[in-house]
């Protein structure tokens, strides 16, 4: 049997007094572009900063690739590339020289790194300004920048919190094609989007977590099956006969969101 | 912006002052919020106590001065005054408050009010604190001496007050503004290369035309006086002098003059304001130039035998941020500066502690230098941001990227203090081989301790910086009043070494002492690291949470 890229059991994180993840288990097999939604604070980034190492989770296990997070996790990070939330940059290198830096200190000899550096600069079209500091890029460009950084190691398991988020439709291209570029080369991809359209057309399998807990998981026809299977039990909200569930829907139905157009903000007129 | 009315505009300062507030009561509800105003309260007692102190000084002076009759002696009082006001902030910006105003921009607040806060929150600033705090008892002083003249020296001073407030801000707001950019900043430094080279060239002169009888130094006395009295701390001066004369139209003209400067500050100031308030961005390289496409070699990075890929990653980053900093870098020419500075003085016997002991002049300026490096050691990641991000998600482990930073700031240390001898060389007189080596010893003692230290608080107490903006760079208060703690004890046990091989009369016996404590120093630094890994992981969200800060 294959070893998952990711698992983790009964992994919880509180603050305080707030429980933001909960009991989560998650199975991501190796290989597959992973879809990782929720809604706002439901628990998304919070996990993934547990699964890259970024938080220490309250209770549970992780393991990537077969290795336990907490016992061996220079092991981990060596096999992951990461995205976070911040992007993780820093300002006043120039890309070349970020670039060259992270190759560096994911152990790259020079030579490699510098080649890679210049190789990934090209394709992600950022070699048109060498000069310019990462503080003076727009935020697609720092976008680029940041997954260039994660992969120039060659990760086996790509984590992306929110990669496509103020992105243009060029720099979205882009990141799209190396993203599949990856996944045709064998590496999973772990990623969190509030863009439903995108991570539809990318990912093969998808969970959702709501409230912390998750509360769905599977490839996205398993997903679509269980809805309408809901639906016809009259558990949920009714489906139009012989639609198609897009991801949306399904993730509406899953989540309970309801778009409310009721509310009315008077002084908005 | 049109269509504020005044009470909009209160309301909107208002606001301003509270959400202050608000970010200074949610701070206290962590352990190191609480820790950082017990460190506040104290760092404010002491800077209280000597300021009051001081004040006691300058306006029993004042008193003094003028109840001898000779009340233009007060420009010996508001030159000082001036000089700390000015000089206090760019030497210990830790201490000095400061706001960026650049995320009020996108709130509809008008001109004046925007330029009101800055004023106002430069206001807070402990220099000007200080600095107000000595005028009002120079006032007091000459009050007390000369009853009549009370309100004519407060409202003097007051505008005094008003122009050295106005100055600091105008000479922030431009350097910060030449630093921003490259090509600015490498003509600011080769101006200022060429001011410390014309700088030296004062001493040998100083010596050379130096009044050879007290008719000469009364004459030299004399055309100093007049150069200060055309500058606002003499005009002030004179304008209070005169109204005690009862020259009131003289003392009018010198406070019009005062005027005058204080309206030429606030005009260059407005001009960088206005440039602030239109939103500019001081882009590093805003023309850029672009480069064919296909020609994208990038250069390999820097490697020395022996030495990991991770720490010379770092140790290379490390070098380009410094190298990119303006306010850094002239933070660790300061020493140098400050040796010029006494220099100058030299070959005036008993002027001061230098110029009679000009053996201990390389001890000072390299002890100067490590003081001056705590900028960097005690906030190693302070100016990596979000960038700490990385390093945590990295296979990097954390004592390569502290050895990294660790190496790049004894690498500093050790170009200033070849720096600082050869200024020692030339300014003083080169430093006998023992001075030298029990100062090495010394370093070698200090340097390891403050890094020790300075890892941990790292870790305890970090504080995002903006590395390329000046006074803009306020440390935790812990760290500062910690890194205070370290700096006593290296410098009683500093001095103790030293008086001990002075009393023996052989510097040798320092020079080991020194190496005997650089062991025990070692010792802690290497116990220090073995445990950072540990510290990292456990603080990961303490140090995320505050280095990835908006």
């Amino acid at each position: 049997m294959d070893i998952p890229a990711i698992r983790t059991e009964h992994l919880t994180r509180r603050f305080g007094e707030l429980v933001a993840v909960e009991d989560v288990n998650l199975e991501v097999a190796s290989g597959q572009f992973f879809g990782f939604l929720g809604p706002n604070g439901a628990g998304k980034s919070t996990t993934i900063k547990m699964l890259t190492g970024l938080l220490a989770p309250t209770s549970g296990t992780m393991q990537i690739l077969g290795i336990d997070f907490e016992q061996q996790p220079v092991d981990v990070k060596r096999q992951i590339g990461v995205v976070p939330e911040g992007m993780a940059l820093f300002g006043r290198l120039t890309g070349a020289e970020y670039l060259n830096f992270v190759g560096r200190m994911y152990g790259l000899d020079r030579e490699t790194a510098a080649k890679r550096a210049g190789e990934l600069l090209e394709f992600m079209q950022l070699a048109d300004q060498p000069k310019k500091l990462v503080t003076d890029y727009s935020h697609g460009m720092q976008k680029k920048l940041a997954l260039a950084a994660a992969v120039i190691h060659g990760p086996n398991i790509l984590f992306l919190d929110e990669p496509f988020e103020g992105v243009d439709a060029i720099a979205a291209g882009t990141l799209k094609s190396m993203l599949q570029r990856m996944i045709a080369r064998g590496a999973t991809i772990f990623l969190t989007s509030h863009v439903l359209e995108i991570v539809e057309r990318l990912c093969s399998h998808v969970a959702i977590i709501h409230k912390g807990r998750l509360v769905a998981q599977g490839s996205l026809e398993e997903l679509r099956a269980g809805v309408e299977a809901q639906a016809a039990s009259g558990d949920g909200d009714q489906l139009a006969p012989g639609k198609k569930l897009t991801l949306e829907e399904i993730f509406l139905h899953t989540v309970g969101g309801v778009r409310s157009a009721e509310q009315e903000l008077s002084w908005l007129g | 912006m049109a269509g504020m009315n005044a009470a909009q505009v209160r309301d909107q300062l208002k606001a301003i002052a509270l959400v202050r507030w608000e970010i200074f009561l949610h701070s206290l509800r962590t352990t190191r919020g609480t820790l950082e105003l017990f460190s506040r309260i104290v760092i404010g007692a002491v800077i209280t106590s000597g300021g009051l102190g001081g004040a006691a000084l300058l306006g029993g002076f004042a008193w003094y001065v003028v109840s001898q009759g000779s009340p233009e002696f007060l420009a010996f009082l508001l030159w000082p005054v001036f000089m700390f006001w000015q000089f206090f902030p760019v030497m210990a910006t830790a201490f000095s408050e400061t706001l960026d105003t650049s995320n009020l921009l996108r709130f509809p607040l008008n001109y004046r009010s925007y330029v009101l806060v800055r004023v106002v929150y430069g206001a807070l600033d402990p220099a000007t604190l200080l600095g107000s705090l000595w005028l009002i008892a120079i006032t007091l002083g000459v009050g007390i001496a000369a009853p009549r003249m009370f309100l004519w020296t407060a409202i003097v001073l007051a505008l005094f007050g008003i122009f050295n407030l106005l100055l600091t801000q105008m000479v922030f707001a431009w350097v910060e503004r030449w630093l921003a950019q490259r090509r600015t900043r490498e003509i600011f430094a080769v101006l200022f290369f060429l001011a410390m080279i014309s700088l030296q060239l004062i001493g040998p002169m100083m010596s050379r035309f130096r009044p050879k009888s007290a008719s000469g130094l009364v004459r030299v006395g004399g055309e100093v006086n007049i150069a200060q009295r055309v500058l606002p701390p003499g005009l002030a001066a004179h304008s209070i002098a005169s109204m005690v004369r009862g020259q009131i139209g003289t003392s009018l003209l010198m406070f019009g003059f005062v005027g005058v400067y204080a309206l030429a500050i606030l005009r260059m100031l407005s001009v960088r304001l206005r440039a602030q308030y239109r939103g500019e961005n001081l882009s590093e390289v805003a023309k850029s130039e672009l480069v064919k496409r296909g020609d994208n070699a990038v250069r390999a990075g820097w490697d020395v035998r022996g030495v990991s890929a991770p720490i010379m990653a770092v140790f290379e980053k490390e070098f380009h941020y410094l190298s990119r900093s303006g306010p850094m870098l002239l933070t660790l020419i300061t020493p140098i500066i400050m040796l010029v500075v006494f220099g100058i003085g030299q070959g005036r016997p008993g002027t001061g502690f230098l110029q009679r002991s000009p053996d201990f002049a390389f001890p000072v300026g390299a002890a100067y230098t490590l003081l001056l490096l705590t900028n960097l050691v005690y906030n190693n990641f302070g100016a990596d941001g979000g960038g700490i991000q990385f390093f945590l998600v990295s296979p990097a482990r954390f004592r390569q990227i502290v050895v990294g930073k660790n190496l790049t700031h004894m690498t500093v240390l050790a170009g200033e203090m070849v720096l600082v001898w050869i200024g020692v060389s030339l300014l003083f007189r080169r430093p006998s081989l023992a001075m030298t080596v029990t100062t090495i010893a010394g370093i070698l003692f200090a340097a390891p301790l403050n890094l020790a230290v300075g890892n941990l608080l790292s870790l305890y107490a970090p504080k995002k910086i903006a590395f390329e903006t000046f006074g803009r760079q306020r440390a935790s208060q812990v760290t500062v009043l910690t890194s205070f703690g370290v700096q006593l004890v290296v410098f009683v046990l500093g001095a103790a070494v030293f008086v001990l091989g002075r009393y023996y009369r052989d510097l040798w016996i320092s020079a080991g002492l020194f190496l005997a404590l650089a062991v025990v120093s070692f010792g802690m630094y290497f116990v220090v690291l073995g445990r950072v890994d540990g510290v990292a992981q456990r603080r990961r969200e303490i140090l995320t949470g505050e280095l990835c800060k908006a």
